[in-house]
Formats: structure tokens, C-alpha cells, sequence
């Protein structure tokens, strides 16, 4: 039997019990749409966080740091880990030395290792009458954008003699003579500005010894939501040379090796892997990519669950599928006994048949892909004026959508409803492929 | 001699009804000629229906041979024999077995659907087979619109629709009046004398006077007909 005869023939059998076909497939149409608007309300969630995470942090960035403890524990919180002294006395745990920064460097998927090291003591900022706070961050490369960093002002090239701060500084700036009642003055701006830099430090006897760095801002960042805002950024042997004087000992990375490296990689999607290898190695290495992961892996539990309650209506549906289909067939029992009376194959009885269940579980998927995407979209003019309130109250970002329907969910809702639809016919169809003709034509 | 058509060796046909058996068909030796207009008379439980649904291919016997055109129906595979059925058969039954849903033209071109004939060609077929049945003007009626007789002749031109060489009618007569039921044997007669052979299963003696050969069925059992003719005298006929 050719398809398109088979086609027709099943479209002329739908239609010819439309009262019927109708009833059995809204059960269809209400499976299909609780899947489509609940699958979309579990990616559109999904979607909102992974929008406010990307704001956290780059994800092609992996922070290593060596391993104080017992055990290569993953450290979590947003990357900034503090190196407690230059790593003393500690013996057999593996050190980030230059050769192990080379081999990080081997990785496949690692673009660059970046040393990192934090100012261990004090600091105090002053501009013109203003004073401010801030962490002192020395970086080991010339160029921030390596870390994800983009400048608002200026360019994020970190040169001797010059820093780059990170969006927030200035506004930590704050006039220290400002008496009780007077107006705090706006935070300045820095940009191509001359800033002094002051080290401070105590000797044994509690005294307080400073030292002074003049510095020009070259640079001052986009805001990115993590710590960078609030750092400055000076070349990474100036750290060294401060934090030298702090301790008044030189300090020998190679032999003690960094307090902290980042590992920028190609791909986001190889940074968990890169990082794995990095731990194997007996480091620390996080990666927001892991809290990513960990996340996504949440959010596909929930779509599976959602998309679970919508498939329990399917369920109902497909019993009535199959429940139409037996009733059909036991009324056209004759007809049967004809088909295959004037040449009809039990393969074709069994097409007929499976294709007219699928047609029910098609024509009900059509009408629940179309209402469950018409209801989402409601949903989301409702959601999002909801969720807005709460954001400006709360003071995050709005979000920029409540329920997602992805291209490919109503095409897969469509074709899941067909597939349910045929194997639901399947028991009917197929006892009426293997109908004895003599005794379906006989039948009364 | 030409080689028979129809070679029925041995033939039983039994059914489980409630724990009895009954034997439908006994033992039943046929041989049918081609070109020939058989009727098979028996009364009602002959097994007559069962012989012809056997030589149709739409039922499995329970024992002995059936040859049809040099092939052997009973141990032939499902699909062979919905294959065989579609281009060596045409079948017309009492009830005629119309779809109620398609009109008398779309009924006639049903059958081309399982052989794959293209659509122009089944209207263009179905179309020439009604005209032939005098029925061109009815090919958009639906059967509830249709006489008795008239749906008969649709189901003849269905019967025609791929050409077989074998047509088996069961009671083609018994759901129609008299005048109907004549038109409908003049058909089949004449369909014979174009060369086709023909196997009516009746219980009505007047289908007779068609016939070329003819069978009695007693019992399950093939009988003379004089045995058959004595023993109709001795207990009437129930009526079908």
C-alpha cells in the first residue's frame, strides 16, 4: 500500500468520527500542553539563574591554590582565597612551583596560568583630601582582559608605575576630616589620576612603619559583580617587592611556590575536567563552572519531574486512545474482514490502524503544543511583572524571562504525543491485523 | 481435459462449539474446471459457507489439500494469501459488505489501494466497472442511498476491480427480492461466459438453472443429486 493512499485513508477514518476522535484527543491536548508549559517553566527558571550567575563570574577561569589541609578539598566561595604566609614549613604536599605552573600549562584547553597574589597587610589609599580602602591585587600578566576584565575608562593593560581599580573603588573613597552633619562629597574620579598608596606595617615592637608607592590609574574596570570591583590591580612584581618588605624576608616563589594561580581555559565546557586534573595533581582548584554544573544538574532533575506530572496526563490520554481504538475496531470488525478479503496484508490492517491512533495522539498534540505555548506566554506577561516588583524591592537584576519554550519542546511534545498516540494503538491495532477474515466477516 | 482450477483433496473444516465438535466439513474431494459456473446447494449448515470461505483462502481447514491455480492455499504463509486473495479472487457476499462511509466508486477502487495501483487509474477503473454494473450514475451515492440490488452490483464491480480469474459468491441472492436477485445471476452468468469462472454458494434452487456444474453439500459431505434431492423430501429445508 503506498504511503499517501495509507494517508488519505486514515485522515478519511479520523474524519468520519469526528465527534469521537475529538473527545479522545483533548485528553491528548491536555497532556501535551501540562508538558509543554511545565517543561518551559523549569527551563525558563533555569535560564534566570544561569543569567545571574554568568554576572559572578567567568567561567573559563579556574582558581588553584595549593593544598593547606589533608586531602584535596574543593574550596567554594566566589574565588578569593586567602594564602596564609607564603607557605612555611609544610613538606610533602605538592607547592605551585614555576615547574607546576608548567604543567598546568601542558593541559590541553589551558590558554594561560596566571600567578595571583593578595597584599598580606594594610593599606590605606589618598587622593587629593579623600582616603579609601581596597584590596592591593598583583596579577602576573599585562593585560587584565586575560581574566575576563574590561575597562569602563582607560585600558586594562597593568604597567610598572600604574594600576587599574576595579568599578567600586572610588566609591569606597570618603573624606576622613568630614565633620558630623556635612554632605559626604560624590566618589571621585580616579581615571588618569595620580593616587598615593600607602604599605603599612608594625615591627616587633608595635610600631607602625609605612611606605609610600605614587601610582597613576590607567584603567578603571566594568563592573562584574565579584571582587574584582573592589580591587586594585598593580604588576605582580610590585606585590612581590611589598610583600618582601612586609615580611622583611625575600620571598622565593619557586621554591615556595604561589599562594594563587588562575588558569584561564578555552572553553567553559572543559573547565570542570581541567579542573579535576589540576586537583589530581594535589591542588586546589575551583571553577564556578563546578556550581554551574551543579546547578544545571538541579534544573534538569526539575524539568524531568515537571515534564514527569505532565506525562501522567499523557498517560490518562493514551488509555483513552486505546480504549477509542478497541471500541473502533470492534465496530468495524467487518470492515476488517473485508480489507483483507480484497488483498489487504496484515501489515496493512496494522499500519491502518496504528496510524489512525497516531493521528489522534498528532491532531491532540497540535492543539496542546499550541495552547500550552500560548498559556506560557501569558504566563510570562503575569511572571514578569510579578517577579519585577520583587526584584526592585529586593535590588537584583529583573529577570529577563519566567517561562522558556525552546524550538525544540513543542516539536518533541509533538512527536512524543504521536509516539504515545501509536503505541497506545498498538494492542488494538494489533488484534486487528490478525483478525481471522472468515471469522471478522462474520461477525455481528 | 484441462487442468482443474480448484482441486480440493480431503478436506475437514471442524469448529469447538461447547465442547462438542462439529464437523463442518467431512472429508470433501472437488475438482472445479476453469470457465465453469458451479453452484454449491446445501441447506443451511451444509457447510457450504465454510467450503467456499476455504477455497477463498479466508480460513485455515483442519486437514486435507486445497490447490487454486496450481498453488496450495492451506499451507500457504498470511501475507501470499492476502496477496493471492487480492489478484486471483473476487469475493461477493449476502450482506455485501459495502464501507458505509465511501461512496459506490470509492467501495469499487478500494481493493487497487493494497495493490498499489496509482489514484487516477482506480477512478478511471472503478468509474468503467460501475457503467458496467448500470450503476454509472450512482458512483457518489453512499450504500444507504443504494437499493438492495444496487449495492449488490456495486459489490460485484468490486469484485471485478482487479481482474481475478476466480469470483466466489456467498448467497449473493439471499438479501434480495426476486427481480434483484435475477439481475444479479444474469451478472454472474455473464460474467462467466467472458471467461471467468464462477462459484456460487446458494440454498436457493432456482440459482441453479445458471449453473454449468453443480455440487450438494449434505452434512459436510458431497452428495449425488438424487441422494441430495431424497433427502430434501424427507425433512423440509429450514429457511436461511
Amino acid at each position: 500500500m503506498k504511503f499517501l493512499d495509507l494517508l488519505r485513508l486514515i485522515t478519511g477514518n479520523l474524519n468520519r468520527r469526528k465527534a469521537r476522535v475529538g473527545l479522545t484527543a483533548i485528553g491528548v491536548v491536555i497532556g501535551t500542553a501540562a508538558v509543554v508549559i511545565l517543561v518551559s517553566l523549569a527551563i525558563g527558571l533555569q535560564k534566570n539563574a544561569n543569567e545571574q550567575l554568568y554576572g559572578i563570574g567567568d567561567l573559563t577561569l579556574i582558581q588553584v591554590s595549593p593544598s593547606y589541609g589533608e586531602g584535596g578539598v574543593m574550596m567554594g566561595g566566589g574565588g578569593f582565597v586567602m594564602g596564609g604566609g607564603g607557605g612555611g614549613g609544610q613538606s610533602d604536599l605538592p607547592k605551585l612551583t614555576n615547574t607546576a605552573l608548567d604543567e598546568i600549562r601542558a593541559i590541553p584547553g589551558v590558554v594561560a596560568v596566571i600567578p595571583q597574589e593578595y597584599f598580606y597587610s594594610m593599606m590605606i589609599m589618598k587622593y587629593q583630601r579623600l582616603e579609601g580602602n581596597s584590596n592591593l591585587r598583583g596579577v602576573d600578566t599585562s593585560d587584565l582582559s586575560l581574566l575576563g576584565l574590561e575597562a569602563q575608562q582607560g585600558s586594562t593593560e597593568v604597567k610598572r608605575g600604574s594600576v587599574v581599580i576595579g568599578a567600586m573603588v572610588a566609591a569606597n573613597f570618603y573624606d576622613p576630616r568630614l565633620r558630623p552633619g556635612q554632605e559626604p562629597p560624590p566618589p571621585p574620579d580616579l581615571y588618569d589620576q595620580q593616587i598615593q598608596i600607602t604599605a603599612v606595617k608594625w615591627d616587633a615592637e608595635g610600631n607602625e612603619i609605612r611606605k609610600n608607592l605614587s601610582v597613576r590609574v590607567t584603567g578603571v574596570l566594568t563592573e562584574k559583580g565579584d571582587d574584582s570591583d573592589w580591587s586594585v590591580f598593580i604588576p605582580f612584581s610590585d606585590i612581590k617587592a611589598l610583600n618582601e618588605w612586609t615580611n622583611g624576608t625575600k620571598i622565593n616563589y619557586n621554591k615556595d611556590g604561589y599562594n594563587q594561580v588562575i588558569v584561564k581555559v578555552a572553553d567553559a565546557k572543559q573547565a570542570l575536567d581541567i579542573a579535576d586534573q589540576i586537583i589530581a595533581m594535589g591542588f586546589q582548584a575551583f571553577t564556578m563552572q563546578s556550581f554551574v554544573e551543579g546547578l544545571n544538574n538541579f534544573y534538569m532533575v526539575l524539568q524531568v519531574v515537571f515534564g514527569g506530572m505532565g506525562a501522567i496526563a499523557l498517560l490518562v490520554a493514551a488509555i483513552g486512545i486505546a480504549n477509542t481504538m478497541t471500541m473502533s475496531i470492534l465496530e468495524r470488525t467487518r470492515e476488517i474482514g473485508l480489507m483483507k478479503a480484497v488483498g489487504a496484508t496484515n501489515r496493512d490492517v496494522l499500519s491502518i490502524f496504528l496510524g489512525e491512533a497516531a493521528g489522534i495522539g498528532f491532531l491532540g498534540g497540535l492543539g496542546g503544543v499550541v495552547i500550552g505555548w500560548l498559556a506560557g506566554q501569558a504566563l510570562n506577561v503575569l511572571a514578569i511583572v510579578y517577579l519585577a516588583n520583587q526584584s526592585t524591592q529586593q535590588g537584583g537584576p529583573p529577570p529577563s524571562v519566567a517561562v522558556y519554550t525552546p524550538a525544540w519542546l513543542p516539536l518533541f511534545a509533538l512527536a512524543f504525543a504521536t509516539f504515545i498516540g501509536m503505541i497506545s494503538g498498538l494492542y488494538p491495532a494489533l488484534r486487528a491485523a490478525t483478525m481471522i477474515p472468515v471469522q471478522a466477516l462474520k461477525y455481528e | 481435459m484441462t487442468e482443474p482450477l480448484i482441486r480440493v483433496a480431503g478436506l475437514t473444516r471442524h469448529y469447538q462449539m461447547g465442547g462438542t465438535t462439529v464437523r463442518a466439513l467431512d472429508g470433501v474431494d472437488i475438482d472445479i474446471e476453469p470457465h465453469t459456473f458451479t453452484v454449491v446447494m446445501g441447506p443451511s449448515g451444509s457447510g457450504k459457507s465454510s467450503l467456499l470461505y476455504l477455497l477463498g483462502g479466508l480460513d485455515r481447514p483442519s486437514g486435507g489439500e486445497i490447490w487454486v491455480d496450481g498453488q496450495r492455499l492451506d499451507t500457504m504463509d498470511e501475507n501470499r494469501l492476502a496477496v493471492f486473495r487480492r489478484d486471483k479472487m473476487g469475493f461477493i457476499f449476502q450482506s455485501f459488505n459495502l464501507v458505509q462511509s465511501m461512496s459506490a466508486w470509492e467501495n469499487v477502487a478500494f481493493p487497487m489501494q493494497f495493490a498499489g495501483v496509482s489514484a487516477t487509474q482506480r477512478r478511471e477503473r472503478a468509474t468503467r466497472l460501475l457503467s458496467q454494473v448500470g450503476l454509472a450514475d450512482r458512483s457518489h451515492h453512499k450504500p444507504s442511498e443504494l437499493s438492495g440490488g444496487q449495492q449488490q452490483r456495486v459489490a460485484i464491480a468490486r469484485a471485478l476491480v482487479n481482474d481475478p480469474a476466480l469470483i466466489l459468491a456467498d448467497e449473493p441472492t439471499g438479501n434480495l427480492d426476486t427481480s434483484s436477485g435475477v439481475t444479479v445471476m444474469q451478472m454472474l452468468s455473464d460474467l462467466h461466459r467472458s471467461g471467468r469462472t464462477v462459484l456460487v454458494v446458494t440454498h436457493d434452487p432456482r440459482m441453479t438453472r445458471f449453473a454449468t456444474h453443480k455440487i450438494f453439500l449434505l452434512d459436510g459431505k458431497v452428495v449425488s443429486e438424487a441422494e441430495y434431492q431424497s433427502a430434501a423430501l424427507e425433512a423440509p429445508l429450514p429457511s436461511d
